[in-house]
């Protein structure tokens, strides 16, 4: 018997059957009993209705890296054929497609209120399997076909031995519904009684041994909540009090949490009409004081980088959220890729000054938004926060001591009246750090003209040479400023000398950490070297670091590996790929392999995923001579 | 007119032997109009924000007193807004041509309306891209007749049925060549709560050849000062009138306060910020 660690994956028809309904419900519920939870590989399609929807989730009683590979211990399948009659039943998806992760001795529990489904090949493997008919208990016993989703839930706790006293279950069955009334409760604990009582008789029937089971722990002050969750807390805790999106998968639940919260500190959201507008009023938000944010995923930022260039020749403090999906264009809305790197890095037209960072948990996407709303302030200039769909949208058991990191919030170079009384204000004061004293709308004697046309450094447009050439200077040195001041260096994990260098950057850390792991345990002692404040990079300290460095090996999750462009660029080193673009999440093992296969020859590159089997192709090499 | 009292609005900005409009411009009369009506309203230029175009209409922020604020093709109404919504005590003036507002911005245009902020919007309408030497914008061929136009060059938008359409509360249009009702028109404009809307006629003296201060002389008329225009129906009555009488209405065409809810400044300086208390979201997670 194994306690505590459980892999369960749920899936069913997407908004019909409710699959992210019974995963928040177990990931609450389970942070609550003293477990962690990771749910951060969502699948899901761009349609309303009708695909096919799962979400996987870890259990584990001390916090897990990640999500790990993606075997199953306990297979839930809510997918019913709506056409009893139907020969082939075209609702088993779940089972079809996840069928083959699940462990041999593993649990498959599906919904079987319309006939029980061919199982020979998984029983062949030890899988024991439990048909409970959940939909048609709720239909015809209990009268109300939702509660089939608590059926299943108390069937699953039977299967882990979990809440037999129902007590955490009564206790969110109460918050949620007893003001709609008591008999509501008692309805969905009668629903989760059914379930346990049927696994109870397939139990006593086929004679099964449970392996698995979650026991509660002493209870922590902990969360289940979304990158968005955390990014957003993190944005109200460090001041942010406007933002502005427009609708967008990855990046609505941040419009959604922003709606909802920030107006209880003061602040106000808006829904722009379109990107541009949404960008443009964070701009006018910024410019008269107020600490602005947007958020938007690749296809939103490619139609707001017109601001971006604004926003950098303005030197106006705003903080750009990039929720990554998979692209180009529209590409694949519900999936993850690191592939606007190159989008950020090169947004806008002529040279500009911008930082960009990426988190690498959903811990960091609060910690790390603190950082992002200063240097936007200090900076005055975009800041780019990149997470993914993952990151995003996928949920985590957050501990609360996380929030408690709250720095003060300050202001950097603003002008006040008395700082001006006498003097004559000009907005872009050519000044050795490049940070011009910003002002804002209503400081008597600290008028201002800002343009995104070349200026003076009173703001008025200018073409002179000179005045041009220095305000570029000015403009670009705040990188200097910041790379001496704010930079942050990578993370290293392990001993870089001599040995093979694992880089990877944002939200791949945790599936690169235990790659490593899993590599050290192959007898391959390879470093890691993990990347979250990605632009601008500081040479001198990254050559000192990779110095007496084995082969480098970057892994990332887009087709071209942007992020290994950019230190080849930059640090004139070659790197070895291993790619990942197939729209599914990297895991670890997969990971291990391919680097492996990476570090056998110079300048590979591996492509994991797809059809085709993991291939070694030989790269360029540009620092070899013809 | 008297200008006295009228030079404070010449601080701050670029002197007058650098203003880069071709002479005899209309946008100069905008300019003495714009200042004769924020003097008119005692309005303080610190508190003032002056949202430029691009174009030569745009140049006016650098031409008068005031915080002003440039940044791209047909966003001024939205950075105006943002402004507005973070710091409702501003007194916001988006100054934009008529390309600007009816091309490019014609999507923020039709919205900005629809959203009521409390702000200005003054359009200087030429008929045509002046700083680009020429080309036609979305009100070229006021005044010709039907027959002249082609696929490449479709009638003209008419810049107040669009207001109208599009729910604005305050729609007016002067013409440069008279300042002292421009003026007029730009402070009803700033003492209406909510979007006020002028289409100010600004002739392109370099480019526009038809257009000109004769011909608008020829074609002004006053509105009626019988004209209800707090009524929709009457205001599209009359836009339609003047239209089948091949003349160009000045004045207020429409006008109908609408209650918007007031909001506060937004906290914005550290001390109205202090520390946060997250316990609300957390709550919610548990």
């Amino acid at each position: 018997m194994r306690t505590n660690r459980l892999k369960l994956l749920v899936g069913g028809v997407q908004l019909r059957d409710g699959v992210t309904t019974v995963t928040d419900l177990l990931g609450k519920i389970f942070t609550r009993a003293g477990l962690y939870a990771i749910a951060m590989e969502k699948g899901y399609a761009s349609t309303i209705y009708g695909a096919h929807q799962y979400d996987p989730m870890l259990v584990t009683e001390t916090p897990a890296v990640s999500y790990g590979d993606p075997d199953i211990d306990i297979l839930v399948a809510l997918d019913y054929d709506t056409n009893p009659d139907a020969k082939q039943q075209p609702n088993r998806d779940t089972v079809l497609r996840h069928g083959g992760f699940l462990r041999d001795g593993g649990i498959l529990l599906y919904d079987a209120s319309t006939g029980e489904i061919p199982t020979d090949d998984l029983e062949a493997r030890g899988v024991k399997v439990f048909p409970i008919p959940a939909r048609k208990i709720a239909h015809t016993e209990l009268k109300k076909e939702v509660v089939k989703n608590i059926i299943m839930t108390g069937a699953l706790f039977r299967l882990v031995d979990f809440d037999n006293d129902t007590a955490y279950l009564t206790q969110l069955l109460e918050e949620r519904f007893l003001r709609k009334g008591r008999e509501l409760v008692d309805l969905n604990l009668q629903a989760a009684a059914r379930g346990r009582e049927a696994v109870e008789k397939i139990l006593a029937e086929r004679g099964y041994e449970l392996t698995v089971r979650l026991e509660p722990r002493p209870a922590k002050k902990a969360v289940y909540v979304s990158g968005n969750d955390c990014l957003g807390a993190g944005a109200i805790a460090g001041g942010v009090r406007f933002y502005a999106g427009y609708p967008i998968t990855p990046a609505s639940g941040i419009l959604e949490f922003m709606e909802r919260y920030l107006p209880k500190y003061g602040g106000r959201v808006l829904q722009g009409q379109n990107e541009r507008e949404s960008i443009r009023a964070a701009i006018g938000a910024a410019l008269a004081g107020a600490r602005a944010m947007i958020g938007s995923s690749g296809p939103g930022i490619s139609l707001k980088v017109e601001e971006i260039g604004v926003i950098g020749a303005t030197e106006t403090p705003v903080i750009v959220v990039d929720a990554q999906r998979a692209g180009p264009s529209t590409g694949m809305p519900t999936r993850p890729e690191q592939g606007d790197l190159n989008l950020v890095l090169g947004s806008g037209h002529g040279d500009i000054p911008r930082i960009v960072i990426a988190p690498g948990t959903i811990e960091e996407c609060y910690t790390l938004m603190l950082e992002a709303c200063e240097l936007s302030d200090k900076y005055q200039c975009p800041v780019f926060f990149l997470t993914d769909l993952n990151l995003s949208e996928g949920k985590k058991t957050v501990l609360e001591e996380v929030f408690a990191h709250r720095p003060k919030v300050t202001r950097h170079a603003i002008v006040r009246e008395d700082d001006v009384r006498g003097k004559t204000y000009r907005r872009y004061e050519i000044t050795e750090s490049g940070i011009s004293p910003r002002s804002v709308p209503g400081t008597p004697g600290a008028i201002f003209k800002t343009s995104g046309a070349e200026h003076d450094e009173f703001g008025f447009v200018s073409i002179d040479p000179a005045k041009r050439a220095a305000m570029m200077e000015k403009r670009m040195r705040k990188m200097d400023t910041y790379l001496r001041e704010d930079w942050k260096p990578p993370q290293v994990f392990g001993e870089v000398r001599g040995a093979p260098v694992i880089v990877g950057w944002g939200n791949t850390r945790p599936v690169l950490e235990e790659a490593r792991a899993v590599l050290q345990a192959r007898g391959i002692k390879a470093a890691l070297v993990h990347f979250t404040h990605v632009w601008p990079l500081r040479r001198d300290a990254l050559d000192a670091l990779l110095a007496d460095a084995g082969p480098v090996v970057v892994v990332e999750q887009n087709y071209s590996g942007q992020f290994a462009d950019l230190l080849q660029q930059e640090l004139l080193i070659p790197t070895r790929r291993v790619l990942k673009y197939n729209g599914i999440p990297m895991h670890p093992t997969e990971v291990a392999d391919a680097v492996q296969k990476a570090l056998e020859r110079e300048g590979a590159v591996v492509r994991i995923g797809g059809t085709a089997p993991v291939k070694v192709e030989v790269g360029r090499n540009e620092h070899e001579g013809d | 007119m008297s200008t006295k009292g009228t030079k404070i609005w010449d601080e701050n900005a670029v002197p007058k032997h650098r203003i880069q409009w071709c002479p005899g411009c209309g946008d100069f009369g905008v300019l003495a109009a714009l200042k004769q009506a924020l003097t008119e309203l005692e309005i303080v230029p610190h508190e003032l924000l002056l949202i430029g175009g691009i174009g030569c209409s745009g140049q006016i922020r650098n031409y008068l007193n005031g915080n002003a604020f440039h940044g791209t093709h047909g966003g001024a109404l939205a950075y105006a807004v943002g402004a507005k919504m973070a710091n409702p005590d501003l007194k916001v003036v988006a100054l934009a041509g008529d390309g600007d507002t009816l091309a490019i911005g014609i999507e923020n245009f039709v919205h900005v309306c629809r959203r009521d902020p409390d702000m200005v919007l003054l359009v200087m309408n030429n008929g045509v891209y002046g700083l680009t030497k020429g080309q036609d914008s979305p009100t070229a061929g006021l005044g010709q007749e039907r027959e002249e136009f082609s696929e490449e060059h479709p009638p003209m938008v008419d810049p107040l049925l669009l207001a109208l359409a599009s729910e604005a509360t305050f729609v007016a249009q002067s013409f440069s060549g008279d300042v002292k009702h421009a003026t007029r028109m730009f402070v009803e404009a700033f003492q209406h709560p909510g979007f006020a809307f002028i289409n100010d006629f600004s002739p392109c003296v370099t480019y526009n050849k038809f257009n000109t201060y004769e011909w608008f002389r020829d074609h002004v008329e006053h509105v009626p000062p019988d004209h209800d225009a707090s009524s929709k129906d009457a205001a599209w009555a009359l836009v339609r009138d003047f239209a089948r009488r091949g003349k160009v209405p000045l004045g207020v065409v429409y006008r109908n306060p609408r209650r918007c809810k007031r909001f506060e400044r937004l906290p914005m300086w550290e001390d109205e910020l202090g520390e946060v208390d997250l316990e609300p979201v957390l709550a919610a997670f548990r």
